[in-house]
């Protein structure tokens, strides 16, 4: 490309690397096939039926070999396949749209998308919440804020009718959390998956079973861990809850502050509190 | 029974993938027992070929003594007609037979086979092209005798002088097949046969009697098939091969077109296809139209394209890759595609597998590659939605080809009123979309993904 003098050089210079940097090399080609070629290896096959007198001239005869092209999302990590593309369409448009690219989780709007970045991700916003009301109520129009997760989700629950585990508010667990859950951890021989965030898969919150003391209005880990306790302390053999004498609560049972999130598959996979 | 079939299938496509496919035909004996006349044709031909089969087990070491085989050789040669007849009817059972001792036993017998080639008794003769066609795959040592004491004159003569007897024909040109695909035929067998008047009688049989049917015109066409797949394969177009495949491709492309129901006409177009498609790859790009004849071939592969794609999804296949070849280098059938509304009917097959869309694709991809005419009328005929669609496929060839067209048709559409700016930006996402494919199987942040769904989006919106 010849450049004219008093021309803006880099512009030009921009778009001819731009030309070069373009990876498109499309040419028409001839294809030449020999004779063994798998490309021929069906009417080979009808060749050699024909000259044995096996060849089946009926049309009607349902063809099971044709077959539509699937679909596959193409995103890295997610194998799934369609036949259709209003299923791929959906699949996409359901698990690929919002995501959060620090930690994955796949959040069903951008609004929730906004919410759960700025409340996980934005340590301004842990800055700001220790001072005034920063956890905005979910409902898009409502505009309340509130001090704690907790207030907000009382909110939700009382005025604006929501189910006590809502999926879509699990306050992010801390560090005092995941200390505790470690202690738990050599007390109660259970092991934390550290696996990444799978946001279809059910959430496989698994907790404690030793729960002495439940709270009102908790998330459905806390449910779960009480029939669980008071299912299992009967089977329990020589469990140590009872003869011991009494620990305080975040020895016993996950901790409110820990969420396990949307979907996720991290969680406590204790072997008395499986559900099989 | 259709599990059967299906079983049967596989283990024939594995032979065929091991190079084992070996074909033998079988001429049933017509002066059959009369009680068998109560009973359908084909239970009594594959009643034939099990008796047959039972018959060459049992009898087949009795054979194996040279005396035996001597004797038979006898019979063959001697005065008694009829014994003659007995004697070639046994021989040819024998060499039905895929026991693998069958052609050295009939190795003697050979010499005589082939000098009866030029004899005057039409079904004498057909049973020793049949034999001989049978012994050929077999037996390397069966193929070098015949090859030397001159198979190729004699087939050649043979097609000549019985020329008016088709089932005659039928039988040479299956013989010719077999030796056409030994593995070593390239150097040692096909020389000879160009050289010699075969390649011009077989192009003048092409052409199927209406009364006899399509058996010869097959035979045929599968020979020109063999010599067409190898790199020898251009001295046929200095016989007008390509010009008369093409012309009688048409006229299949026209019966197809108008829903004939004749049983096998498919046999005949799919060596037909192979022989255009490979020929074209001989022909100079500025001799095609000569060389093929009317630009409106084009309208007989669609129509093949069409009519098989449910029931014969391989054979839509093998006609889409001539119509690739076709349009690879001529603009004339590029624009007849066009001109004759046939894109629409290709976009629609898109949609399949089994390689279908792949060569489909490319076709619409030669297309778009000629002129920015074309490809203003490829967009104006719905193929940018068509290719928001197979971007999504799984399968990574459909996916590149379409990014290849996206490109085509963006960089090479007419600039719009907002002029430099759009068409940058577009090449911009394009060239987005193809690093991404490109590297997708490493990139671990998600934003980039959504980034390309919104790319894709909005290609399709834009047109």
């Amino acid at each position: 490309m010849i450049m004219r003098a008093g021309q803006n050089q880099p512009a030009a210079a921009r778009e001819e690397q731009q030309k070069s940097e373009i990876p498109f090399n499309f040419t028409s080609q001839i294809v030449h096939l020999h004779k063994d070629h798998s490309l021929f290896e069906v009417g080979d096959v009808n060749r050699h039926l024909y000259l044995q007198d096996l060849y089946v001239c009926e049309t009607d005869a349902p063809n099971p070999a044709v077959s539509v092209s699937q679909f596959a999302c193409h995103i890295s990590g997610c194998s799934a396949v369609f036949i259709a593309l209003e299923e791929y369409e959906h699949h996409y448009n359901s698990l690929h749209r919002h995501v959060c690219c620090s930690c994955r989780r796949s959040l069903p709007s951008a609004r929730l998308l906004d919410i759960h970045i700025q409340e996980w991700h934005d340590s301004l916003f842990t800055i700001l919440a220790q001072r005034q009301d920063m956890y905005q109520c979910l409902v898009e129009g409502c505009g309340e804020k509130f001090r704690t997760s907790q207030h907000r989700k009382d909110h939700l629950v009382k005025i604006h009718k929501y189910p006590p585990d809502f999926r879509f508010d699990k306050p992010k667990k801390d560090k005092r959390a995941k200390e505790t859950t470690r202690l738990q951890q050599k007390d109660t021989e259970m092991e934390v998956t550290e696996e990444v965030c799978d946001s279809e898969g059910v959430c496989e919150v698994l907790c404690d079973v030793l729960c002495h003391h439940p709270e009102s209005g908790e998330s459905m880990e806390m449910h779960v861990s009480e029939k669980e306790a008071n299912g299992m302390t009967n089977h329990a053999s020589g469990t140590e809850q009872s003869s011991e004498p009494p620990r305080p609560e975040y020895f016993n049972r996950v901790p409110r502050t820990v969420c396990f999130g949307h979907g996720s598959v991290r969680g406590f996979r204790g072997r008395r509190g499986r559900r099989k | 029974m259709q599990s059967v079939s299906l079983f049967v299938a596989i283990a024939l496509r594995q032979a065929r993938r091991d190079r084992q496919l070996v074909s033998k035909r079988l001429l049933l004996n017509e002066d059959e027992d009369i009680s068998m006349e109560t009973i359908p044709a084909d239970q009594v031909r594959v009643k034939q070929k099990i008796f047959c089969d039972i018959y060459v087990f049992f009898y087949l070491p009795f054979f194996s003594q040279e005396n035996s085989m001597h004797l038979l050789v006898s019979f063959l040669t001697g005065s008694n007609t009829q014994c003659r007849l007995h004697a070639i009817r046994c021989l040819h059972e024998l060499s039905h037979s895929p026991h693998p001792s069958v052609a050295p036993t009939c190795l003697p017998a050979t010499s005589y086979l082939l000098t009866y080639l030029s004899g005057q008794s039409t079904k004498f003769t057909e049973l020793c092209l049949y034999t001989l066609g049978n012994l050929i795959p077999d037996s390397d040592v069966v193929k070098e005798k015949l090859l030397a004491q001159g198979i190729i004159p004699a087939l050649a003569s043979c097609i000549e002088n019985q020329r008016h007897h088709l089932a005659v024909v039928e039988a040479a040109s299956f013989t010719l097949s077999q030796l056409l695909q030994a593995k070593d035929a390239a150097e040692t067998i096909m020389s000879k046969v160009l050289v010699s008047t075969l390649p011009s009688q077989l192009l003048s049989v092409l052409t199927p009697d209406p009364q006899f049917g399509l058996a010869p015109a097959i035979e045929c066409a599968w020979c020109l098939h063999y010599m067409a797949c190898s790199q020898n394969g251009k001295e046929l177009l200095a016989c007008g091969a390509l010009s008369k495949c093409s012309s009688l491709l048409w006229s299949l492309g026209c019966a197809v077109r108008e829903g004939n129901q004749d049983e096998g006409l498919e046999l005949l177009v799919c060596p037909l296809l192979r022989c255009v498609g490979n020929l074209l790859s001989f022909c100079p790009a500025n001799s095609l139209t000569d060389q093929v004849g009317d630009v409106k071939l084009v309208v007989a592969l669609s129509a093949f394209v069409q009519a098989y794609i449910h029931s014969r999804p391989a054979l839509a296949r093998e006609s889409a890759w001539v119509l690739n070849n076709l349009t690879a280098h001529s603009t004339d059938f590029c624009s007849a595609l066009l001109t004759h509304n046939l894109v629409p009917a290709l976009i629609q097959s898109l949609a399949f597998s089994e390689g279908i869309n792949t060569m489909i694709l490319r076709v619409l991809a030669n297309i778009a590659n000629k002129k920015k005419e074309f490809c203003v009328e490829l967009v104006q005929q719905g193929l940018l939605s068509s290719l928001c669609a197979t971007l999504k496929m799984a399968d990574a060839e459909m996916v590149t080809l379409s990014l290849e067209v996206l490109f085509m048709l963006v960089s090479r559409r007419p600039l719009p009123r907002s002029g430099l700016q759009t068409r940058s930006r577009c090449l911009q996402r394009i060239k987005v979309c193809s690093t991404l494919h490109g590297t997708k199987q490493n990139s671990v942040n998600t934003q980039p993904e959504t980034h390309l769904a919104q790319q894709q989006g909005q290609c399709g919106a834009e047109r």
